[in-house]
């Protein structure tokens, strides 16, 4: 059985959880563990939020798919998930600017110094006063060649279609 | 469908960089406690600032000493019978009632003024209504002015790292510039520092060796380098890794894939 893994990532609240939800095959897993106040006093690496989800491709051939957790400290988190990830999806919330810094960060960390297969999902796109894909293209200053999707995560489709669009991107660096 | 948001997070020189690149024509209304401002833009470029309501009637023209009472009253008598949908600013400049030159100059030291203050407010709420057009007597500057020089001098007030790392971490970083600088820079006025930086721009340099080769400070080189890329005039990179770091993601390549599986999942997910 072979295994191919496609990261999820964006800042908190972004919609990662949505997302795989939408289009995964099983209930998804979101390891989500809420500190004490006791223990956020003593360990603040107690609280982690990370969602699995997996898609059966074939009998033999298995899409996972990792959200990886929002904040900031669990970066290290970051790291691991992108170990021989397939592709990565950016969500951004296209109605929150406040978080626009955070999600530039995140992909300049997944994709400064390696060949990163990526798109950018604006989501939330059906909420008022979203950034359109374009707009957020130039809050962003992503280069012209680099998709950004219009997306609403909590719909199969939109999800469907913003996999399928990072899919051809994957599919023009494959080899035959 | 408007814009919305707050300059702490998303500063007032990001969003004259969408505004420019993205040839957006609207008002931008902004406040911070008691203070309001007003930007109107036409395809990218600014066409009027106002710190106050009563800057945005064209009485702001007699007050700037650029016309005569009686020429304005002129102008507007001349609008009111004309039927082309003209501006008062259109009126003006057509019938000669003043000069387009001395117009633009006066009108465009006030904007400045109005601009580079609001460069200053640490926070503040903004709106930008799309394709809002400021109304047919307001003082609107005869030809729209490129807002990179707005750009420039708003990031020279910028003293704080925060908001220069997010768009350089690391002064191992390299700078390059983009295609064609000089059409680019083409409108900006450098500060003598400003063009040390500028000339130093080789894209084999990290910021680290300019600083060292223009003995200015880090701090220094970074800010100046984050305004020209503010302005869009250069780009900067990270130096490749000579080996993998201790930074699991860096190291490691992403894995060759073959076309045929990704057809499979493309199918797959198609037929979901």
């Amino acid at each position: 059985m072979q295994t191919v893994k496609m990261v999820i990532s964006g800042a908190v609240n972004a919609g990662k959880t949505e997302f795989i939800k939408a289009i995964s095959e099983i209930e998804v897993v979101s390891t989500e563990r809420r500190a004490t106040d006791d223990t956020k006093m003593i360990k603040k690496e107690t609280t982690v939020a990370m969602d699995f989800g997996r898609i059966a491709i074939a009998d033999d051939l298995v899409l996972h798919l990792f959200g990886t957790p929002g904040q900031k400290r669990f970066d290290f988190m970051w790291e691991i998930l992108s170990e021989g990830m397939l592709g990565l999806v950016i969500l951004v919330d296209s109605t929150r600017p406040e978080t626009f810094r955070e999600t530039n960060r995140i992909i300049d960390f997944f994709v400064s110094y390696r060949d990163t297969s990526y798109v950018i999902a604006a989501n939330k796109q059906d909420r008022p006063n979203a950034w359109s894909p374009d707009e957020l293209r130039l809050a962003l200053r992503q280069p012209p060649h680099v998709k950004v999707l219009p997306c609403v995560a909590s719909e199969r489709d939109s999800v469907k279609n913003i996999l399928l669009e990072l899919l051809y991107v994957i599919q023009e660096k494959s080899e035959d | 469908m408007a814009l919305v948001g707050n300059i702490r997070d998303f500063g007032l020189s990001d969003f004259l960089y969408l505004v420019d690149r993205g040839y957006k024509t609207g008002g931008l209304h902004l406040t911070h406690e008691q203070e309001t401002a007003l930007l109107f833009f036409e395809k990218g470029k600014l066409v009027l600032a106002s710190r106050k309501p009563e800057d945005e009637k064209a009485d702001l023209l007699v007050r700037l000493g650029l016309i005569e009472q009686a020429q304005l009253d002129k102008a507007r008598q001349a609008l009111t019978s004309s039927s082309n949908g003209a501006t008062l600013m259109q009126v003006i400049i057509d019938q000669q009632i003043a000069d387009q030159e001395q117009l633009q100059t006066g009108l465009m030291t006030h904007t400045e003024e109005s601009v580079y203050g609001l460069f200053g407010w640490p926070e503040g709420e903004f709106r930008f209504e799309q394709n809002q057009r400021p109304d047919a007597d307001s003082p609107t500057m005869p030809v729209p002015v490129s807002v990179e020089n707005l750009i420039m001098e708003g990031v020279r007030r910028i003293d704080e790292w925060g908001r220069i790392k997010d768009r350089i971490p690391s002064t191992d970083m390299i700078v390059k510039f983009i295609d064609q600088p000089g059409e680019k820079a083409k409108g900006v006025k450098l500060a003598p520092e400003e063009w040390r930086i500028f000339a130093r721009i080789n894209g084999k340099d990290s910021l680290a060796e300019i600083a060292q080769k223009t003995s200015l400070s880090d701090f220094d080189v970074c800010r100046i380098v984050y305004g020209f890329l503010t302005a869009g005039l250069v780009d900067v990179m990270k130096k490749p890794r000579p080996m993998a770091g201790s930074r699991g993601a860096q190291g490691a390549e992403p894995p060759r894939v073959k076309k045929s599986l990704v057809n499979r999942i493309i199918n797959r997910i198609r037929g979901m």
